[in-house]
């Protein structure tokens, strides 16, 4: 097929498919607390509406950096895409791709001159320095089937069994940076709702929009690239029943657990990172 | 290791005597994407951060003043040259020169601030900063004594010896310090309260890129 064909179709069906995840998610949070919650479709519904509404700027914003921040955020999560689903390439790009999704977090709030965007920068800060080391979880990948190629960890996969059973300390490891990720998360720090809805506060119309659209695929990027590099290679179907079960396996734990004060936030996650580095080593090094 | 399974397949080299300048997909991502970092904060101007006041109708905002803007837009821009100059080397003191520049131009860009916390953080991360001076270049001098090169291209080739192995870990602690990252990164975060969003944000930019970069380095070497 056509590479350009090849992308859009892929980048159609990350979009698509993480916002209905999302959708899911939020429904399974709300049958746990035993609310009807809204429709599945709503989170779709909701980022295309806010393309097609007015776009209004704050007086005190730092143009045009506050535009552009939300448009950088949509490019990276269209090229991780490319480079995961579509060329199956490196994985310190979909690395590098993560960090500026840090950054939009941390811009993206103080951008705008709302305090509460800038509460939610300098947890940005805070929470940076805990997720990052999480996603070093693929040097120890890395370690053990000597390459970043997707394809050649998909291929590794195929030879050895799936890396779930090798590295099941790393694979805890990349399933709590997506819980960290998920709505509602105990570690979203960034986004808790005593700072209303932290760097997205300020941002309306077509620019929540585009953070709403790169959420979708970041979603779907992160759950497809759990199951690629710990489950191998797997079918379609495989990937719809994995994604599925991860959304309500999130939804459970974010339902019934508060959100963490950004200081324990950190530490939880340092903590997994360092436990789970540590001894996925001790396990390649057996 | 092999330095094509870390970034992608090789696009292409700049040999410059024994520093051997090359380029993947990843290191033209991460140049790219700082390079439109660095345009776009060039051409940006600042928010004005807005408080309500306690006790009365009135508003309290805090700006940056212009001659305070065009020294921390200069640093800014430095900072940024610096990274991009930090994605694309092969030379690992090249690497070590980049992360101490955007160390100090880091102070630099809030030390133009006129705020007690913003200022005492960016001294406390100055310290750390300097201190972390001695791991990583000490780092680099102990894999040049270990193997007689800083030349990345030419470090994959070699098998890491236990020597390397420790000297890489040094040249971590170095770069965790200088970078500002866990557990250091108490020491920086009051830095981002300041205003100044496009400023502050190449600081941050620069320390996770750093890290990025570091972490291919550091598998290169071992």
């Amino acid at each position: 097929m056509n590479l350009m064909a090849q992308i859009l179709i892929n980048v159609i069906i990350a979009f698509l498919a993480g916002s209905l995840l999302l959708g899911f998610h939020r429904k399974v949070m709300a049958r746990v607390q035993l609310r009807p919650g809204p429709p599945i479709i709503q989170y779709l519904l909701h980022s295309l509406k806010f393309f097609f509404k007015e776009t209004s700027f704050p007086k005190t914003a730092a143009m045009p950096f506050y535009v552009g921040i939300t448009v950088i955020l949509a490019a990276v999560w269209v090229t991780a895409v490319i480079v995961g689903p579509v060329a199956q390439g490196s994985l310190m790009i979909i690395f590098g791709v993560y960090a500026i999704h840090k950054i939009v977090e941390h811009n993206a709030g103080s951008s705008s001159g709302s305090p509460y965007g800038k509460l939610s920068c300098v947890r940005a800060v805070f929470s940076a320095a805990g997720e990052l080391p999480l996603f070093a979880v693929i040097a120890i990948i890395f370690l053990l089937t000597g390459t970043m190629d997707i394809s050649g960890i998909i291929a590794y996969q195929a030879a050895n069994g799936p890396l779930v059973l090798q590295l099941p300390l790393a694979a805890i490891m990349f399933f709590t940076l997506i819980v960290t990720k998920s709505p509602y998360s105990p570690f979203a720090i960034t986004k808790g709702k005593e700072i209303i809805s932290g760097f997205e506060t300020e941002h309306f119309g077509m620019l929540r929009g585009y953070i709403m659209f790169s959420e979708s695929i970041a979603w779907y990027i992160l759950l497809w690239l759990f199951l690629t590099i710990f489950f191998g290679p797997i079918s379609v179907v495989g990937y719809l029943i994995g994604m599925i079960v991860i959304c309500i396996i999130t939804g459970f734990i974010n339902a019934t657990t508060p959100m963490l004060n950004p200081n324990h936030s950190v530490m939880a996650q340092i903590s997994i990172a360092v436990i789970c580095t540590v001894g996925s080593i001790i396990m390649i090094i057996i | 290791m092999l330095i094509e399974s870390l970034g992608g397949d090789l696009m292409g080299t700049i040999p410059l005597g024994d520093i051997v300048l090359y380029l993947n997909p990843l290191h033209i991502f991460l140049f790219v994407t700082i390079l439109v970092f660095t345009a776009l904060i060039a051409m940006s101007r600042t928010e004005t951060q807005v408080e309500a006041m306690f006790g009365s109708l009135d508003e309290n905002k805090v700006a940056v003043g212009k001659k305070e803007f065009k020294h921390r837009r200069f640093l800014a821009i430095i900072c940024g040259i610096a990274t991009a100059g930090a994605m694309i080397t092969g030379d690992l003191f090249n690497f070590t020169l980049f992360m101490a520049l955007i160390g100090i131009v880091n102070i630099g860009i809030v030390s133009a601030v006129k705020q007690v916390e913003v200022l005492n953080s960016a001294y406390q991360y100055g310290l750390i900063a300097m201190m972390c001076g001695l791991p990583l270049f000490g780092g680099a001098a102990m894999i040049l004594a270990a193997t007689g090169t800083l030349s990345l291209i030419e470090l994959a080739t070699i098998p890491a010896s236990p020597m390397m192995i420790f000297c890489a870990l040094v040249m971590l602690i170095g770069v965790c310090g200088e970078s500002g990252i866990a557990p250091f990164f108490a020491s920086k975060a009051e830095m981002f309260r300041t205003p100044g969003s496009p400023f502050i944000l190449i600081i941050h930019l620069s320390s996770l890129f750093i890290i990025v970069r570091f972490v291919e380095i550091l598998l290169t070497i071992l």
